[in-house]
């Protein structure tokens, strides 16, 4: 949005469509284009635990389906560098390099401000580790790893042995390159390196700068042997997590950061949980809390029966720190309600569930739209007029109001619109299309 | 002459959800190898636009006369996939959809070889079926475009007015003399501090002024007949039977609070409930220097499992009156979980905490015990029992679902919950509709909402019932009843009899007396074609010999 | 949530549309077992398509039951949608019956393939009008009454549609005798497995109807076969 004019019943909007720099109107959506682009970028739609190409859809069922160009990372359009594999595959010749921004202006009698929210950034809570512990995540991040789309397939693959995996991978091809290099020296000079290797440390005769290097190589080479034996050894031994905590309220309800309950994370806490159990009877969870706020229909129920039927146990208490073992496994420090004492447990895996907050624009577009915010950031509504914003012929919707679950969410989107359509078909418009009609 | 049969069938790997799990490439080659199968595709995403453009390729390129598309779930996915068919040129209804995703990956995640073996079952079954299937066209039928809510408190005036301020003409139809349901009875409404009677008297004045409400008080519905776009309902007021019809109905008929009888010494004067506590306010009669309140009293137990969501704000909304009018008034709230979930009531929450009220945990294996002038509780923290001083306690019990509830949900055929509240289609993507078109819910009678949710939810479902009222001509699945072989018929009535919608009828035609289908009342059930030992009536698209052939497709395959 | 790969699914919009031939043609194709799931009682999203179901799977399931079926092969539960767990337990229990039972002929009261032949003369039955009648009229008759007001119980209907089975199967198998060759009351009773009375009675009640015929005497034994003329008609009438 770049500017909203007018008022209530004739407002006037004017929008800037981004460049795609792919045709939407050619573009099948066949993916060959991404299947060729030599470019890999981190993928933000797997919670940055993928990878996915320069030219990409955000998700596979994203509608319309259609591919976008990221120009920053784009070798072409971000980098002045020779590319264009794209636009020499694509068939349906839809890559456009000089697609410009379009301005687009429209007429509206309403406005609906549905732009939800963010999930809180949990790194600037550094007792928590995310940014230091690579098996802390968020429920987000979490949700991609349980997805059968997900990075994983939605098998729990912790992310501290996937970074092994990496880690293993790259250690086998640097042996084989090393091993390469050596073994043509020695077949060269019909010498085996061990001999090399004892020639240049007892400094004996005849070492020249070539032998000094390949006793360097070998011994490298030998080192990285070892690294790399021992994680093989390691990754053999790697299982999926079986043993997960969830910590509530990270974020939410701490007068350091945000005041107000975030309304749906323990409720997406326990149904993690609960689904991690049913891809894995094996897994066991921890839900801390401070209250299990289930309080929708069936929630209570759903919660009792994770208890029972999914291994969840439910904690009571904050969590002060989260800490590491040498084996990657996060350790939870927190007070136990029931000892009174600070006691730990080891976990495989620990889940932040995030807070809920005004997405990081919100400020921006309340300037725009001239609407209020409240005092946590959101849209500001009145409690007996739940849609409208301060601004007559706009109203909102969804998390960008406030914290709420889907069925809430889905249920104000239809509020809203009710709302708007007082105001772009009211009751003379009707009568009037009934009297033409 | 029929043209030749020429199926293809699509494949769909939902990304990982079903190539991770079954052998797609095998299954695609599977199909080539079945009757009247001339094409087959595997797609990553059949639903994605790329896999829905090659389906409307294929059926022009293929010259195909049936689609089957094996993937997920019907519920979902068919109206896209039937559009789709209509979008390249065939008639939806030669379309058939195999979900191997639900069926099979999803199932039998562990069972590569057996999960694969039983998909290619099903779709050999699909592509059986699929050979026989007819075209079908949808039914049309005029909307009355008038509405009917039933249920005079927030909900109920909200749904109403935002239904009339669309021009719609509504009944609104409330049990009680008087508008404005179970505010009446409260005393401030939080967070906005606004008096909850002076509010529903507003709304109450708005509905009695409004040209296009037709308000019946004192009134209950008696009966309702017919269906989406044509109901034809009775309403017994004071002055007799009002009988009108109506092309949608919204339910907000609201709930009630739990007596709390036999429960923690309950009385009525020194042990009371929240809602006998805000009359007090609202008379001026409260006077306490202790006062106990005590959380989920008939609630979260084993005869009512249920979370009543509301309560524990009501108790801190009344706590912090208490505090407002008398400071020096000591207010300790007994709980199990504090629900103050969201911005403004944990904001509540914090404001009670500030004012001094105290919050003590109590484990329902441990309840509290209410004495002549205290209350005993374990506290789970210190781990020991405290006496608390009272001179008052209040019970703080769930709303529970209104005692009519059985009786509409029978008149309306739609459905309750196991706690009697009505129940709505789809708990995330229909949550303001009933699972029976043209019949919307909304406030308490949904589930307890505070006053804020309830006028949203009341605004939503008038939003629902408002577009098939704006549309005027409603069109409706083929998927119906047919008499296939009129001179089979009897005319026995026999399936007239059994019709759960009226359906069906007997008229006299030249050839005596012969059933009649009204396809728009149909919904497809079924009853009269299982029933009919002539074999005269069918339903489209599930005939006899379409499950017949699945039936053996599956077991001679 | 994982169950049995051994189960399929036939989609129909409502078990309402269960008709009891379908439950015949399982069998008569081979299946071990069939599980009718519908929506809860009073909970039916076509309002009282289960109850509807409810008649006609137990009535397929006495025809069955008489044909030879062990009647545990079928299973009548009810679900809604939102319980998959209770899905997969009815899924998962009755997979493990008829797994116990193993496949088809092993734990009925006969054996392959006289049980299949039984079974279609079973199916003949259930899709003509006497069973199909009374079952139909089985919610008025227990409900409302008949048009003489008598009302009856569930106890007693099941009793009146278990005699009119036995009858209506005998009678089939019969016709469906006759049409192989001639018969006499004494072969028929033999391959019946019936007291002969029994079958004279249903031989002379089809005479009676035109249905039978009289096609000559061997010894003392009169021969009776389908009448040329109802042959045709043997296909709807009886």
């Amino acid at each position: 949005m770049e500017q909203v004019s007018g008022e209530v019943g004739a407002f006037k909007a004017t929008i800037r469509k981004k460049a795609r720099y792919v045709n939407q109107d050619l573009c099948t959506g066949c993916g060959s284009c991404a299947e060729k682009c030599p470019t890999m970028v981190v993928d933000a739609y797997n919670a940055g635990m993928g990878k996915r190409k320069a030219i990409y859809k955000y998700f596979p069922q994203g509608i319309p389906s259609v591919f976008t160009i990221d120009a920053p990372e784009c070798r072409q359009l971000g980098q002045g560098k020779k590319c264009g594999v794209c636009a020499k595959v694509c068939q349906a010749k839809a890559i456009d390099f000089d697609q410009k921004d379009a301005i687009i202006e429209i007429e509206a009698g309403a406005i609906i401000l549905a732009t939800g929210y963010d999930v809180f950034d949990p790194s600037v809570i550094p007792e928590y580790g995310y940014t230091t512990i690579n098996n802390v995540v968020t429920a987000l991040e979490f949700e991609r790893l349980l997805s059968a789309s997900g990075p994983t397939a939605g098998h729990l693959d912790r992310p501290s042995d996937l970074l092994m995996e990496k880690d293993l991978e790259e250690g086998e091809k640097e042996v084989k390159k090393l091993a390469r290099q050596v073994k043509s020296l020695e077949d060269k000079h019909g010498k085996t390196s061990a001999d090399v290797v004892a020639a240049v440390k007892s400094g004996s005769a005849a070492v020249d700068d070539e032998l000094i290097q390949w006793a360097q190589a070998a011994e490298k080479l030998a080192a990285l042997e070892e690294r790399v034996a021992t994680l093989q050894k390691k990754t053999a031994a790697v299982q999926t997590a079986k043993k997960l905590a969830f910590i509530q309220c990270v974020g939410s309800r701490d007068f350091r950061f945000n005041r107000f309950c975030s309304s749906y994370c323990c409720m997406h806490s326990v149904k993690e949980a609960m689904i991690a159990n049913e891809h894995d009877n094996a897994v066991n969870s921890s839900i801390f809390c401070m209250d299990l706020r289930a309080v929708g229909r069936g929630f209570e129920e759903y919660k009792l029966r994770g208890g029972k039927q999914a291994n969840i146990k439910y904690v009571r208490g904050r969590v002060a720190e989260i800490t590491e073992d040498e084996a990657n496994n996060p350790i939870v420090w927190y007070e136990s309600t029931t000892t009174q004492k600070v006691e730990h447990e080891t976990f495989d895996m620990v889940v932040l569930a995030t807070a809920c907050v005004p997405t990081e624009g919100t400020a921006k577009v309340a300037e725009l739209f001239g609407v209020e915010l409240e005092s946590n950031g959101f849209f500001k509504t009145h409690p007996l007029a739940p849609l409208n914003t301060t601004r007559p012929g706009i109203f909102t919707c969804g998390c960008a109001q406030g914290p709420m679950d889907i069925p809430e969410s889905v249920a104000q989107a239809s509020s809203a619109a009710a709302r708007a359509a007082e105001v772009v078909a009211p009751l003379a418009t009707v009568e009037k299309q009934k009297a033409v009609g | 002459m029929a043209d030749k049969i020429r199926i293809g069938v699509f494949v769909c790997d939902c990304g990982s959800n079903i190539a991770g799990y079954l052998d797609v490439k095998e299954l695609a080659e599977y199909a080539k190898t079945l009757p009247n199968v001339v094409y087959v595709k595997e797609n990553l995403y059949t639903c994605s636009e790329s896999g829905i453009n090659e389906i409307k390729d294929a059926i022009g390129k293929e010259n195909l006369n049936r689609v089957v598309v094996a993937s997920c779930t019907p519920r979902t996915h068919e109206p896209l996939f039937r559009g789709t068919c209509g979008e390249g040129g065939l008639n939806p209804y030669l379309f058939e959809m195999v979900n191997i995703r639900d069926q099979c990956s999803w199932v039998h995640m562990q069972e590569r070889e057996r999960g694969t073996d039983k998909a290619k079952d099903l779709i050999r079954m699909g592509v059986a079926k699929a050979a026989l299937l007819e075209p079908q066209e949808p039914i049309q039928s005029q909307m009355n475009p008038n509405a009917l809510v039933i249920g005079g408190g927030i909900s109920g005036m909200t749904a109403a007015l935002a239904l009339a301020n669309r021009g719609y003409e509504t009944t609104l139809v409330e049990k009680s003399p008087q508008l404005g349901g179970l505010l009446l009875r409260l005393d401030k409404l939080a967070p906005s501090d606004m008096d909850a009677a002076t509010f529903a008297n507003q709304q109450a004045e708005l509905v009695k002024k409004h040209p296009k409400i037709h308000l019946l008080t004192s009134a209950e519905v008696d009966a309702v007949a017919g269906y989406i776009g044509h109901f034809n309902v009775f309403a017994r007021t004071a002055d007799g039977e009002e009988n009108f019809d109506v092309g949608v109905i919204v339910v907000a008929t609201g709930a009630q609070v739990l007596q709390p009888t036999g429960m923690y010494g309950y009385d009525g004067k020194t042990v009371i409930n929240q809602l006998e506590l805000e009359e007090r306010f609202k008379a001026g009669t409260f006077s306490a220097q202790n006062v106990v309140m005590i959380q989920c009293v008939g609630a979260r137990n084993e005869e009512r499992k249920y979370c009543s969501r509301i309560c524990c704000m009501v108790a801190i909304k009344n706590a912090i009156a208490i505090k407002e009018l008398s400071p020096s008034t000591g207010v300790r709230i007994l709980y199990r979980d504090i629900q103050a979930y969201g911005m403004e009531n944990e904001a509540l929450f914090q404001k009670a905490k500030e004012l001094g009220v105290l919050f003590i945990k109590y484990d329902p294996n441990h309840p509290p015990r209410v004495e002549s002038d205290k209350v005993m509780v374990q506290h789970h923290l210190l781990g020991r029992e405290l006496a608390l001083p009272q001179d008052l306690v209040v019970l703080s019990t769930p709303l529970i679902a209104g005692e009519d509830n059985e009786t509409i949900s029978k008149l309306l055929r739609v459905t309750l919950d196991e706690n009697k509240f009505f129940l709505e289609g789809h708990v995330k993507l229909k949550p303001l509709d009933f699972a029976t078109d043209g019949i919307y819910l909304c406030g308490n009678a949904h589930y307890p909402a505070t006053a804020r949710e309830a006028i949203s939810q009341a605004l939503g479902a008038a939003s629902r019932a408002s577009i098939p009222l704006s549309k005027g001509v409603m069109t409706a699945e083929p998927i119906v009843s047919t008499l296939v072989d009129e001179d089979a018929c009897r005319g026995c009535g026999l399936c007239v009899a059994l019709c759960p919608y009226g359906a069906l009828e007997i008229q006299h035609t030249e050839k005596g007396r012969k059933v009649k289908v009204i396809p728009v009342a149909c919904k497809g059930c079924g009853v009269c074609a299982a029933t009919c030992y002539q074999h005269a009536l069918s339903i489209n698209s599930y005939t006899d010999q379409q499950v017949t052939e699945q039936i053996k497709a599956f077991l001679r395959g | 949530m994982q169950y049995s790969t051994d189960i399929r699914i036939i989609r129909l919009m409502c078990t309402g549309r269960v008709d009891p031939t379908m439950l015949a043609d399982a069998f008569l194709e081979g299946a071990d077992g069939v599980v009718v799931v519908g929506c809860h009682f009073g909970d039916c999203h076509y309002i009282s398509g289960n109850y509807q179901a409810k008649v006609k799977v137990g009535l397929a399931t006495r025809a069955l039951d008489y044909a030879g079926l062990n009647p545990e092969r079928i299973s009548f539960s009810q679900c809604s949608s939102a319980e998959g767990d209770r899905f997969v337990s009815i899924i998962t229990g009755f997979d493990q019956k008829i797994k116990e039972m193993g496949p088809l002929g092993s734990a009925d009261r006969l054996p392959l393939p006289k049980l299949t032949e039984k079974i279609a003369i079973a199916k003949t039955a259930l899709g003509k009008e006497k069973l199909r009648w009374v079952v139909g009229k089985f919610t008025e008759f227990t409900t409302t009454g008949n048009k003489y007001g008598e009302k009856f119980t569930d106890h007693e209907m099941w009793r009146t549609l278990d005699t009119i089975v036995m009858d209506e199967l005998a009678t089939f198998e019969i016709l469906s005798e006759m049409q192989k060759a001639p018969a006499a009351v004494k072969d028929l009773a033999a391959r019946l497995e019936l007291p002969p009375p029994h079958v004279l009675k249903y031989v002379l009640a089809l005479q009676r109807r035109g249905i039978v015929s009289l096609a000559g005497i061997e010894g003392n034994s009169p021969l009776y076969q389908v009448a040329e003329k109802s042959a045709q008609q043997t296909a709807h009438a009886a």
